[in-house]
């Protein structure tokens, strides 16, 4: 007997429920139409643009690169190796003079002595280089440019190591170490023998280089 | 044997939660391209997203690129999404916001002041450096975009200061006489940075021709 008048109950409980819900439904819906809606229409679009906000900056953070690499600064003569974003390498180098020599014989052309901008990768991973000294350096010495190729090698110069970011480009060693932390070569990174063996053991080729 | 009610269920999962919660807030932060974004101000969201997308066509190549970030009052030097540099602005002023969105490709930039290598003569010859680099100067880009930097201490004396305003006032003549034959409706976008004399001259030595410039601008129009 219990059991049916508890049915009964549950019964009538859910045909007044049903039966007033429309009417619930209406005054909020109301209600919204009057005063709330653009403030939800603005919460649902908050919300996709929070999602696709998050979605983006993901997609940002896949394109850092997730193994280590180079970071020179080439206003304050600095390069950095990085991994996730902390420093596990800094160095005094001297980066690009800036200055112009013009080429013989070419009164329009000249050589800037640039350190290049911009993304490279390591190229090349060279011990006991060698340095092939091309025409400027001849004309700088105010000396001939030799026509036999053996007469541009020259050993000993650039250190134990070289790391080439290609167009002739390298990071290498130097003799010239009092002259670490100033802009004074030809485009190419000079570290110390230390932190050119630093980063030649952190580097791989394919290790992206970033320079500003 | 723990037995498992309702209870012990819920606790556990509370405990769990507190217990996740800030490490999976970290990860957020993380990936979070700007950390300081007011995330409930639908306008700053919607900012946040379009430079986001805009710089994602960036990140993707390999190159540096720089974010003036106005909402932030912060200028970086980025590339792959990493932050290389960062400079402060101290103040900026801003005409046309609307055309400030896009990539803007940097056209006109100032010359440099190079020294010659005289051949024959000592390899020890005076380089160039960040004190050679201008401190105020005009940056124009392919979209019509202008930026003037201007260092602070360019304001500091009566003469500099004299100085600075009849810059300002031959820019207005220049802007007056491009836009004649143009249609006035749509002015040329023009921003305006003050930043110390370092940061000027750093920001010079950073711009090479053809570098993409994005901009993120301030959400609240109070800002204007």
């Amino acid at each position: 007997m219990s059991r049916v008048i508890l049915a009964g109950t549950a019964v009538a409980v859910l045909i007044v429920w049903i039966a007033m819900a429309p009417d619930a439904r209406i005054t909020v819906s109301t209600a919204s139409r009057a005063v709330h809606r653009p403030v939800v229409r603005d919460a649902s679009s908050l919300r996709a643009l929070q999602a696709k906000y998050k979605t983006l900056s993901t997609q940002l953070a896949k394109l850092q690169p997730s193994q280590p690499y180079i970071l020179v600064d080439t206003a304050r003569n600095r390069l950095y190796v990085k991994r996730h974003g902390e420093v596990v390498l800094d160095a005094i180098a001297s980066t690009g003079s800036g200055t112009i020599l013009d080429k013989p014989g070419d009164d329009a052309n000249q050589w800037i002595f640039d350190t290049p901008r911009g993304e490279f990768l390591v190229q090349s991973k060279l011990t006991k280089p060698t340095w092939i000294k091309p025409d400027w350096a001849f004309i700088e010495e105010g000396i001939g440019v030799p026509q036999n190729a053996a007469d541009r090698a020259e050993e000993g110069v650039l250190g134990d190591y070289a790391l080439g970011f290609g167009k002739g480009y390298f990071i290498h060693g130097t003799l010239y170490t009092r002259l670490l932390g100033k802009n004074v070569t030809h485009g190419c990174i000079r570290l110390n023998d230390s932190d050119l063996k630093g980063v030649y053991t952190l580097a791989r080729v394919g290790t992206p280089i970033m320079i500003f | 044997m723990i037995p498992l009610n309702a209870q012990t269920v819920h606790t556990a999962l509370c405990v769990l939660f507190l217990f996740l919660t800030p490490i999976t807030n970290s990860w957020g932060k993380d990936l979070e391209a700007f950390p300081n974004l007011n995330f409930s101000d639908l306008a700053s969201v919607k900012e946040a997203a379009r430079v986001l997308e805009e710089e994602l066509k960036l990140a993707a190549r390999p190159q540096t690129y720089v974010l003036i970030d106005l909402a932030e009052k912060t200028i970086h030097i980025k590339g792959r999404g990493v932050k290389l540099h960062h400079m402060p602005i101290g103040q900026w002023t801003v005409k046309s916001r609307e055309t400030l969105t896009g990539v803007h490709r940097l056209v006109a930039r100032p010359s440099v002041v190079r020294r010659k290598i005289e051949p024959g003569k000592s390899a020890e010859q005076d380089p160039i450096s960040l004190a050679d680099m201008p401190a105020d100067y005009d940056l124009s880009f392919a979209s019509g975009l202008t930026i003037v930097v201007a260092s602070s201490a360019g304001k500091d004396s009566l003469v500099q200061g004299i100085a600075f305003m009849g810059k300002a006032w031959w820019r207005q003549v220049k802007n007056w006489a491009s836009a004649i034959g143009r249609d006035s409706s749509i002015p040329p976008a023009h921003l305006e940075l003050t930043v110390s004399v370092d940061h000027a001259q750093s920001l010079a030595w950073s711009l090479v021709d053809g570098m993409a410039i994005i901009i993120r601008r301030p959400a609240d129009s109070d800002a204007f």
